[in-house]
């Protein structure tokens, strides 16, 4: 870490420094300007490229489907569920019910083991850092999140490797298997695999209620306000010394319902797609998704419609294009000019309807109207809110987890074969567990085209677009206090808050979290 | 005294360290203590602020800290250009670093495909390599010479991701002292030694050439649907994955991820044929007597195996 000190003439502190902040899945580098203690000013930078989209051009028409999950290890899954939704709509095919329950199922595990990791494994690491020493909550952080030590840490890591095992079972490896494909699933489940998998959720739930929530899901679904929240942290001790309750302690002691705004626009492709005649309820009315997607900005919430989305690149290291593209115009020609330009970052800028917007667990929760977080959020959204929105997901995926699993029938249909897939144009959007993540395909001649990804942390942390309009995350950065430059425990706050995963962020990233204060 | 590790990912998805944490008996837990492992560093797991990191790796490359066990994940980024600015850390290439590192290190280990042989985007324009290999051939970024303190070359743990199993044992072994011989891919032939066909639930329909041209069946995928399993040595079928299954028991060709050329420049998902017959046979294996025998295997096919009422 280089420190230097800021001109004398100038009034506010002001210092260079870089600092990695490790715990993102890739590499990253933040620089923020510091204005009074404050951050003034902000730039996300991924400073990796693997040029994933390229390599696709020209193979086989289903190579997506073994390439693309090897995009994120933590995110295999999402990325073969979009890819085999492209592949279905150029085939034009619907997968039988059951074929959409699998998929749903095996995305569902993944979403339970990554929300809860991120959250202790990852997010509330920080909570052990040293810049809370003094703090009355210390020590009991540490007993709990300390690296490798934690008793919640190991427990995670325990209870997290079981639940994927849904997904060994049904797709035969996690992570990185390829076993969706255009037309539906390639396994057929046996009676003996579903309730395998049936064992492994009840366990899981069971973990979840006693240690993470300390009390039942039915109980917690009755949380519905802010007062209900304040009312059930209160109740009892279970709820209070649960890893929900702490975190939550340990969050408003610190102010992290005060640090993290953003843009106030919230962006979700739609959660889980309900399969034909099941009796699992969306949350928000919609007929398509458990979930349904949506654009919010601020109360006002419009249906997602996938034409709206774009991608800039005029401050991403790649070839000038004017303003936005649609993904199925789009391109990615690398064009690296280092720091002499204003490009900074090998992540494009999604936008929609060319506005920035957040994507993950808060954005379902805001898009789908969910009766807590639209309370939570008048005060507009926080590090506390996103983060919590992660950790009580969980909740709301397992009840139809359960209802789904019971509705599969054994040996029965799981696959619709597809016609030879030679020509044509398709996408596939979900859901990701860091929020909306698509692929554009075109196919020719047998071979792809074209080959476009947008994942949830091009959205989150994408550099300015063609308007010079920050990510979210840069944006959630602003205002933030610093309270020492030389362990900026603030900012990792804040972008982990936002589940970064830059491996994912195909046309870039991976490495270390710097954070360079620049001299104002 | 403690051994030490540092974990290094470059170009790759972080499926490794997934894959490593799904570890069980023992769990990444219990391996650092029954080990007595300290983790000097992993970028996943670490909360060492930036300055502890920095003065770290100052003390590594000065030899004036220990460092028993360098792991490589991910493919060594040289692009564009030579360069390696596509993966850059802090502004400076991270190849650098792993070869400095690799330098200090008592065994180095390449854990998953792209690290041991380059993997994606060996092929791609980022120029990648693997830490001693290129595809099939010995060099890779570190060269054909490259010897770590102990003498080993790098040892390659490959498969996309390499199994939990595969890391755990083999760094169980490297740090007490035990031999692993390797092939000639530097990869230890415990696990590398077996094709990933041995132990599929399908082998009776391979057996007598029971055929799938599509998905959602129950007979062998080798014949058109692209299945590697008599053709890429790995564990899976043995140790299982998640100690569930595995992609061929659920209907899913292996793709080959542990092969130097993973993946493969030709389409998933299809067998390139010979009249009817895999242009690649299993390793070994004489195109003629395996005509003769595939041939006859067909005709011996009991109906049970035919009609797939055999489960898998």
């Amino acid at each position: 870490m280089t420190a230097t000190l800021n001109h004398p003439a100038k009034r506010s502190v002001t210092r260079t420094l870089d600092i990695p902040l490790n715990r993102v899945e890739g590499d990253l580098s933040i620089r923020v300007e510091l204005d009074s203690g404050r951050v003034s000013e902000a730039w996300s930078s991924g400073t990796m490229y693997r040029g994933i989209e390229n390599i696709l051009l020209g193979r086989g028409p289903l190579d997506g489907l073994v390439i693309t999950p090897r995009i994120c290890g933590i995110c295999s899954t999402a990325h073969l569920t979009a890819a085999s939704k492209a592949l279905d709509s150029i085939s034009g095919i619907q997968p039988p019910p059951d074929a959409i329950r699998v998929r749903n199922l095996a995305l569902m595990a993944e979403l339970l083991q990554s929300d809860v990791r991120q959250t202790f494994l990852t997010f509330a690491a920080d909570f052990t850092n040293g810049a809370y020493q003094r703090h009355p909550l210390h020590e009991e952080a540490l007993r709990r999140y300390a690296p490798m030590k934690g008793e919640t840490a190991i427990d995670v890591i325990r209870q997290t490797r079981k639940i994927v095992e849904i997904v060994a079972i049904l797709g035969g490896q996690w992570p990185h298997s390829s076993y969706m494909v255009p037309g539906g699933v390639a396994g057929v489940p046996s009676l003996a695999d579903l309730l395998q998998c049936q064992h492994l959720l009840a366990g899981y739930r069971a973990w979840y209620e006693r240690r993470i929530l300390g009390c039942s899901i039915d109980r917690w679904g009755e949380v519905r306000s802010g007062a209900d929240l304040d009312n059930w942290l209160h109740e009892c001790a279970a709820h209070r010394d649960s890893d929900l309750g702490f975190f939550i302690r340990f969050a408003r002691q610190n102010g992290l319902d005060r640090i993290g705004g953003g843009h106030g626009n919230f962006i979700s492709f739609g959660l889980l797609d309900l399969p034909p005649g099941t009796e699992v309820r969306s949350r928000n009315g919609s007929t398509t998704h458990l979930m349904g997607g949506g654009f919010a900005r601020g109360a006002h919430i419009t249906p997602f419609d996938p034409a709206n989305v774009t991608e800039h690149v005029a401050h991403s290291w790649y070839v000038d294009y004017p303003a936005g593209r649609h993904p199925f115009e789009g391109e990615t020609r690398p064009y690296a000019t280092g720091e002499e330009s204003q490009k900074y970052s090998w992540a494009k800028a999604p936008r929609y309807a060319d506005l920035p917007a957040e994507t993950g667990p808060l954005a379902e929760m805001v898009v789908s109207r969910n009766p807590l977080f639209a309370d939570l959020l008048t005060s507009g959204p926080s590090v506390l809110t996103r983060q919590l929105a992660r950790l009580v997901r969980p909740a709301e995926l397992m009840p139809a987890m359960q209802q789904w699993l019971s509705e599969i029938c054994p040996d029965g249909t799981f696959y619709d074969p597809a016609s030879a897939i030679t020509e044509g144009e398709g996408f596939g959007t979900v859901d990701a567990a860091r929020g909306a993540l698509g692929h554009w395909v075109r196919i020719e001649g047998g071979s792809i085209q074209r080959y476009q990804i947008i994942t949830p942390t091009a959205w989150n942390g994408s550099p300015r677009d063609s308007g010079h309009v920050r990510g979210p995350w840069e944006e959630a950065l602003i205002g933030t206090p610093v309270a020492d430059p030389e362990n900026p425990v603030e900012v990792g706050h804040v972008v982990r808050s936002f589940d970064p995963c830059l491996v994912c962020t195909v046309h870039a990233l991976r490495g270390r979290c710097s954070l360079a204060c620049r001299d104002l | 005294m403690a051994a030490t590790l540092y974990w290094i990912q470059c170009g790759g998805c972080g499926g490794d360290t997934i894959s490593l944490l799904g570890a069980d008996s023992p769990d990444i837990v219990e391996l650092l203590t029954l080990l007595d492992i300290e983790i000097l560093w992993h970028p996943s797991i670490s909360n060492n602020t930036h300055s502890q990191h920095q003065d770290l790796l100052e003390r590594i490359l000065a030899g004036r800290q220990n460092l028993d066990v360098l792991c490589v994940e991910g493919t060594i980024i040289r692009g564009p250009g030579g360069t390696g600015m596509y993966d850059a850390i802090a502004g400076r290439p991270k190849k650098d670093l792993v070869a400095s590192l690799a330098s200090q290190a008592r065994f180095v280990v390449a854990v998953g495909t792209c690290a041991s042989f380059g993997g994606i985007g060996a092929d791609g324009a980022v120029e990648a390599c693997g830490v001693q290999f290129l595809k099939w051939e010995k060099g890779g970024f570190l060269g054909a010479e490259f010897t770590a303190r102990s003498g080993l070359p790098v040892v390659n743990l490959p498969g996309c991701p390499c199994h939990s199993d595969v890391i755990v044992s083999t760094l169980t072994a490297l740090l007490g002292g035990q031999s692993i011989p390797l092939s000639k891919y530097n990869t230890p032939l415990i696990w590398y030694g077996l094709l990933v066909h041995q132990g599929c639930t399908r082998n009776e329909y391979h057996e007598y050439r029971v055929e799938d041209q599509g998905f959602g069946e129950k007979g062998c995928l080798f014949f058109h649907m692209g299945c590697h399993g008599p053709l890429a040595y790995g564990p899976c079928n043995k140790v299982l994955w998640n100690r569930r299954s595995s992609k061929t028991r659920v209907g899913v060709p292996c793709f080959g991820c542990t092969r130097p050329d993973f993946p493969q420049a030709y389409p998933f998902y299809y067998t390139r044929n010979i009249e009817g017959i895999p242009k690649q046979l299993p390793d070994g294996v004489d195109r003629a007597h395996y005509l003769a025998y595939k041939g006859m295997a067909a005709a011996a096919a009991p109906d049970r195996l035919k009609d797939r009422r055999t489960r898998v």
